[in-house]
């Protein structure tokens, strides 16, 4: 009984793609990109890799985007703790930061940057979509 | 051929109509879930893509687990309780596995039952069984699957709202697994009490899930 079970459980993780390790990679790397970008000042760059509604969300402040991306205050790359993929959806969990990605046709653009724990409800991010 | 399917028209026609279904749940559940991404700035996704995706087998699992159980209640249940004037149900008096006499089994087996049916031990045990084994496996899987599935969607969907995703543990004893779950147990035991009740004093004439048109309301197990 316990064998067909276990199987069955790894065959279904496998199959609708629920297994956390896929993607966790470029997840991981597109977070590093990002958060490399705010530190070295480039702000276009960081907008870019931003999902279009939080680069939208940050348009709307002085100087636009690409200002706005820098005066945020962004922890730099802290040590990588762990990275969650479920579907389309990741999580980058930082040791100085929490960021939040969802996989477009171009890639993992970051949703939700300068996150912090705000129990019971979702995380309060300086940057989200 | 023709004859194949004129003895297996049943089986036939109700496999075609549940794979018509799978499919057409496919493309409505991929419109669906597409106009949900659209609204939450996401990108649309192909029926073909959307198949392979946690949102439908959680959807697909959840109402499979829940069929199969309603039936291994049906068959374990009608066992051991009655409905006087059902045609579902044995007649009152009968409750119980019954003698081997009576279910034609060990010395009473005739030429045409399984060998199974003649034997004892293990293999008797399981045949004798193997209907209830099965329905219920099967409902096992299903449920495990739904696990599975559903907390891989439930923790897409966390992580688009900026949440962290759960694990299993915390999932399957979560409001939304149990919601899931129940929602669709309630339907299906709903639908057998219905069925159980109804068919006590409704007729529906030449099928065998009915009592005869003309047989009286307290008839029990007689089908017509």
């Amino acid at each position: 009984m316990r064998v067909p079970l276990i199987v069955c459980a790894a065959a279904l993780m496998a199959a609708c793609g629920c297994a956390a390790p896929a993607g966790a990679g470029p997840a991981q790397a597109a977070t590093a990109r990002f958060l490399d970008e705010v530190r070295d000042g480039q702000g276009a760059a960081a907008c870019a890799l931003l999902a279009p509604e939080a680069a939208e969300s940050l348009a709307e402040e002085e100087g636009g985007c690409a200002s706005a991306v820098l005066r945020l205050g962004l922890p730099g790359e802290g040590t990588v703790r762990q990275v969650s993929v479920w579907g389309d959806e990741a999580q980058v969990r930082l040791t100085t930061d929490t960021v939040f990605l969802h996989r477009f046709a171009e890639g993992w653009l970051v949703r939700g940057a300068g996150c912090r724990p705000d129990p019971p409800g979702p995380y309060d991010c300086e940057v989200e979509a | 051929m023709t004859r194949f399917i004129r003895d297996n028209a049943l089986a036939l026609f109700f496999l075609l109509a549940f794979l018509a279904s799978l499919v057409g749940q496919a493309f409505a559940g991929a419109a669906d879930y597409n106009q949900r991404q659209i609204t939450g700035g996401g990108e649309p996704i192909s029926p073909a893509a959307y198949v392979t995706s946690s949102e439908y087998a959680v959807d697909v699992a959840e109402n499979w687990q829940s069929e199969y159980l309603q039936f291994l209640a049906f068959i374990l249940v009608t066992v051991w309780l009655v409905q006087r004037g059902s045609p579902e149900s044995k007649p009152p008096g009968q409750e119980g596995r019954e003698s081997d006499r009576e279910q034609g089994v060990g010395r009473y087996a005739d030429e045409g039952s399984s060998r199974f049916a003649r034997s004892r031990g293990l293999a008797h045990l399981l045949y004798a069984n193997s209907l209830g084994i099965v329905m219920g496996l099967i409902f096992v899987l299903s449920w495990l699957g739904q696990s599975v599935a559903g907390l891989a969607a439930f923790n897409g969907e966390r992580l688009s709202q900026l949440s962290d995703p759960l694990d299993w543990g915390a999932y399957v004893l979560s409001p939304e697994f149990w919601n899931r779950t129940l929602q669709n147990w309630q339907s299906e035991m709903l639908a057998v009490a219905s069925m159980v009740a109804l068919s006590i004093y409704l007729r529906q004439r030449g099928s065998p899930e009915s009592k005869p048109v003309g047989a009286a309301h307290g008839a029990t197990g007689v089908e017509g």
